[in-house]
């Protein structure tokens, strides 16, 4: 790596730490899932929050948006929504005697889709169908979304009356999930003497811009892994298949791209097994079971069956 | 010619490999190699240096001289002069060692002519049985070791002329090997259990080989020499306990015939004529003799010495058996003398083993009376025959009298020593009364004389007395050879040893003690515990295993190994049954599907095996699912006294594992680890010493409590 490269390199993860730095000001003690989320963005993959209602999902979602100066809109599922209004309609529009196509909340950089499982089934195919292609047909026009398209849905555990959960095949569109879980009481207390966080996100002064991002996916693309980390991820794929749910061929590139990106987060320019361990579970967990919480249990267990390097 | 030249110009596209040329030059080389031990320098040289010029000559082509020394003529030429040399050499030809020394150089001259695959294949024929020969030599375990390298690279010879990609010359080695470990445990199996012929399916035809140990005659100075000498003449396993040194007169040629200065076997006896049948002698020991006698029993293995003379226990009560069951098989043939002389009926020129009992006495009664030559007295002895007329006129009794002349040894001033005075014409005068000194010889030898002076049959026996523990066999060694005397009274023959009347310790205790300070004694038969002498007699006690388990074992050693898994006499039948699926099931357990074989652990990996190990030694056992950055922390906070080792090869395995470094950063990185891991085992070793000690303190405890 020349000299050059490497000093802007070192700028970039000073702007990176900045922008968990923040995010840690507004969600008191998820340094991890923080982490995990930024690093999700990074590598081009959506984001699953999963939890109760009252955690900081949303929290989360808003400042990752606003700390990376994206673009974002707001879209809450409802048990009513319709496909429409995510993707938008086409309408007649009599002075030009035309169907005009009028853009939904998804034409933007940063979608918050809350509460995504209140929606039913063919609302929530809409907006995967967008996250996969990053474009939207309708009748028979195709338009293209952002570069930067990143969907940070929250959705309330299984448990929970009115929900529709998601499908396995669309669980496997988001490229991590995380639980944010309650606070530590000594987090809880700071939050409870200092109040509500949510006032302060629009204090929240962007710290990095699309640009940017662009940047450190590419170079969080370079980061070198070595045959020993592949050889690991291999073990961990193999593992997983001698049960119902194997993780797919897709799953193992994701989970390479999300280790380059953390690996990147944490300021290195290799993958290490720890990096491997660390975003398993977010990754593997809801690809495993089907659930968030459960998963983690399982993407447990089956890290702790292979031997690492 | 003309064909010869076709062929050749045909063969040229066939031409053996450089590789080829020098993995056969070291074939053969390991092949003559155990062969310059015995065979004269000049065919060392011969044989030798025809396989270094050939080699020399592959690797320094266009040579012309050297290629037309070489040539596929002068090779036969090479052949047949070293044949006549060889003739011309030892004076025979059909015999082992001309024949040996022949195949020694033919294989040299093979190796020069070869040109071509089929040539090589019987070169190495050949250096497979130039390597077989040199057990006519040796069946040490010595020789043994040395072939294994020569069989390794015949093996990797084979290999390499047979190869279609080239592979190293070390992967071919470990092949040979693994072939070799492999097949090794059918190989005892087959040794063990195939069926043994009873005797020798082929011998060799004899050679004029140097004799060792005793002889048929004795002249001053003979046993002298012998007495320097750690060579072992016969090594014995006593079934019940050994009896006393003092005891153990091991009875070998006995001479009667006297010029005066020499003594000598009586040749008519020596030809064997006399008494050969077993009625005959157990008769002649009488009763009496059986009853009063300590009889005990023993095997003997005895050196070839290249005489016939086999040797046993005064006074031996059986004929040596090779331990055949059946008497006419009894390979040794031996017959036993009038004079208790037991002789086999070839000379001893191999190593060979009989059972032997013995009566513990000093007498025995003989069949015959003496004969004449046990009286005779030549030479000018005056004075000795006059001071044995005196004596003899004071005791009057043959038993008095020979007492007496002990006590006259004891009494004058003889001295025992290897160094004698040089004596005259009148040996027996001069050492009786002026020199007054000497060894077993010059006692016994003056003790005879004065005997037959004052006419009673006396005669000279020579032999071994005394041996040297080992454990639990005996060893007796050339410096035990001893003369004694034996006399003819009261229609016995008593043995009477003048020596012991002059040095008692020489009989009781051995050589070493006998001799006075300064004298040179043999190594071996020195009283000192000295680590050269433990270490020969470990060594000695290995061969003797060897001897016994390996080279000895005949088809009476393998019927009591049937007996012992306890099915008798197996058929042929079952035995091939019983080894094909043992061998079967061997082969079937060595080409077993072996997964761990099909991705070989790389260098780091057997480091982080090692690394891994070492901790859990040291109490810190890895999880599964445990990174290695994770082991490497729990590790250094658990064993905070080598907290900076631990880290610092973690950090280097991580760095190893994950970062993208150039070669010589790996490199550096793994000299220091191997440096570290090195440290780190003497830590996990000490641990483990430390805590084994413990327990044994611990175990220990209670027991005293």
């Amino acid at each position: 790596m020349n000299q050059p490269a490497l000093r802007a390199e070192v700028s970039q993860m000073a702007e990176l730490s900045g922008v968990v730095a923040q995010l840690e000001t507004i969600l008191l003690g998820k340094r991890s899932q923080i982490e995990l989320s930024v690093a999700c963005l990074i590598a081009k993959g959506h984001l699953l929050i999963e939890d109760v209602p009252g955690v900081g999902k949303t929290t989360l979602a808003q400042g990752l948006s606003a700390t990376l100066g994206l673009p974002w809109n707001r879209l809450q599922f409802t048990s009513d929504l319709l496909p429409a209004d995510v993707i938008g309609v086409s309408v007649f529009n009599t002075s030009t005697n035309n169907f005009e196509f009028k853009h939904g909340p998804v034409f933007t950089s940063v979608l918050l889709a809350d509460e995504i499982n209140r929606a039913p089934p063919k609302a929530q195919s809409a907006l995967l169908e967008a996250m996969e292609e990053r474009q939207i047909s309708l009748d028979g026009e195709t338009y293209k979304l952002d570069d930067e398209f990143f969907v940070i849905a929250t959705q309330n555990p299984m448990d929970q009356l009115g929900a529709y959960p998601l499908p396995e095949s669309q669980l496997d569109r988001f490229l991590v999930s995380i639980a944010l879980g309650y606070p530590d009481s000594d987090e809880e207390r700071t939050l409870l003497q200092t109040g509500d966080r949510r006032q302060s996100i629009d204090s929240l002064k962007p710290v990095a811009g699309p640009l940017q991002i662009k940047h450190w996916s590419e170079a969080a693309a370079q980061l070198h892994v070595s045959d020993t980390v592949i050889d690991y991820i291999q073990a961990l794929l193999n593992t997983s298949r001698l049960g119902d749910n194997g993780l797919s061929p897709r799953a193992g590139l994701s989970l390479v791209r999300l280790c380059k990106a953390f690996a990147f987060l944490q300021g290195r320019n290799h993958v290490t097994a720890d990096d491997v361990q660390h975003v398993f579970p977010a990754l593997a967990g809801h690809r495993l079971t089907g659930q968030v919480k459960s998963g983690v249990v399982a993407a447990q267990s089956l890290l702790d069956s292979v031997t690492a390097p | 010619m003309i064909g010869l030249r076709r062929k050749k110009t045909k063969n040229t596209k066939i031409e053996l490999s450089t590789r080829s040329y020098d993995a056969m030059a070291v074939m053969i080389l390991l092949a003559q190699l155990p062969h310059i031990f015995h065979l004269p320098i000049w065919i060392s040289v011969f044989g030798i240096g025809i396989v270094v010029m050939k080699w020399w000559s592959v690797h320094n082509p266009g040579n012309s001289k050297i290629n037309w020394v070489l040539s596929s003529r002068a090779s036969v030429f090479w052949g047949v002069l070293g044949g006549i040399a060889i003739k011309l050499h030892y004076g025979y030809f059909i015999g082992r060692d001309p024949c040996v020394a022949f195949l020694f150089l033919l294989v040299g001259c093979k190796y020069a002519e070869t040109r071509k695959q089929s040539d090589a294949t019987t070169l190495m024929c050949l250096s497979g049985f130039l390597l077989l020969t040199q057990y006519f030599y040796s069946q040490t375990i010595f020789s043994a070791v040395l072939t294994i390298p020569a069989v390794m690279s015949l093996g990797a010879a084979l290999g390499i002329l047979n190869e279609h990609s080239k592979r190293s010359l070390a992967s071919h080695t470990r092949l040979v090997g693994r072939m070799l470990v492999q097949g090794a445990p059918i190989a005892a199996l087959l040794f063990v259990v195939f069926p043994r012929l009873p005797g020798p399916l082929w011998s060799l035809p004899e050679d004029a080989a140097a004799t060792t140990g005793l002889s048929n005659s004795m002249s001053p100075g003979d046993i002298g020499q012998l007495s320097q000498s750690d060579e072992v003449a016969f090594r014995v396993d006593f079934d019940g306990a050994p009896p006393d040194t003092r005891d153990l007169y091991w009875r070998g040629p006995v001479m009667s015939n006297f010029d005066g200065r020499n003594w000598s076997v009586n040749t008519l006896q020596a030809d064997g004529a006399i008494e050969t049948d077993d009625g005959a002698y157990s008769s002649s020991a009488g009763e009496n003799e059986k009853r009063s006698g300590n009889a005990i029993s023993y095997t003997v293995t005895l050196q070839p010495h290249n005489r016939k003379w086999l040797f046993a226990l005064e006074q031996a009560s059986s004929l040596p058996s090779s331990g055949e069951s059946d008497a006419s098989k009894n390979r040794l043939n031996p017959i036993i003398l009038s004079d208790k002389q037991i002789m086999s009926k070839l000379p001893i020129t191999k190593l060979i083993q009989y059972k032997q009992t013995s009566l513990m006495l000093d007498r025995y009664t003989p069949v015959t009376e003496p004969s004449a030559l046990d009286l005779i007295l030549a030479g000018k002895n005056t004075r000795t025959a006059a001071f044995a007329d005196e004596l003899y006129s004071q005791h009057n009794s043959p038993k008095a009298y020979a007492n007496a002349l002990l006590n006259w040894f004891n009494t004058q001033p003889f001295s025992y020593t290897l160094q004698p005075s040089l004596l005259g014409d009148r040996p027996i005068d001069e050492f009786m009364f002026d020199t007054q000194n000497g060894f077993c010889g010059h006692y016994a030898s003056a003790f005879v004389v004065m005997m037959r002076a004052a006419g009673i049959p006396a005669r000279i026996v020579t032999g071994y007395q005394g041996g040297e523990m080992n454990d639990d066999y005996m060893i007796v060694r050339q410096s035990s050879a001893h003369a004694w005397a034996e006399a003819f009274i009261n229609g016995q023959w008593v043995r009477y040893d003048p020596t012991a009347a002059v040095a008692p310790s020489r009989v009781d205790y051995g050589l070493a003690q006998a001799l006075p300070e300064g004298e040179p004694i043999p190594r071996l038969a020195r009283l000192d515990n000295d680590w050269i002498k433990r270490a020969s007699l470990r060594w000695d006690k290995v061969n003797h295993g060897w001897q016994r388990m390996v080279v000895d074992f005949n088809n009476e050693s393998q019927s009591k190994f049937w007996k012992k898994l306890g099915m008798p006499d197996p058929q042929l039948w079952q035995i091939t049954l019983g080894l094909l699926i043992l061998a079967a099931a061997w082969c079937l357990w060595v080409l077993r599907p072996n997964h761990s074989a099909l991705a070989p652990l790389t260098e780091d990996q057997k480091h982080w095996r090692a690394y891994s190990q070492y901790l859990e030694t040291l109490g810190v056992t890895r999880l599964t699912g445990e990174t290695g950055a994770q082991f490497t922390q729990r590790a250094s906070a658990q064993l905070r006294e080598q907290n900076e080792l631990i880290k610092r090869l973690g950090l280097a395995f991580s760095k190893l594992n994950f970062e993208p470094l150039s070669n010589e950063r790996k490199i550096a990185l793994r000299t220091q680890l191997k440096r570290d891991l090195k440290k780190l085992s003497g830590v996990a070793r000490r641990a483990k010493t430390n805590r084994l000690a413990k327990r044994a303190i611990q175990g220990k405890a209670p027991a005293t409590g």
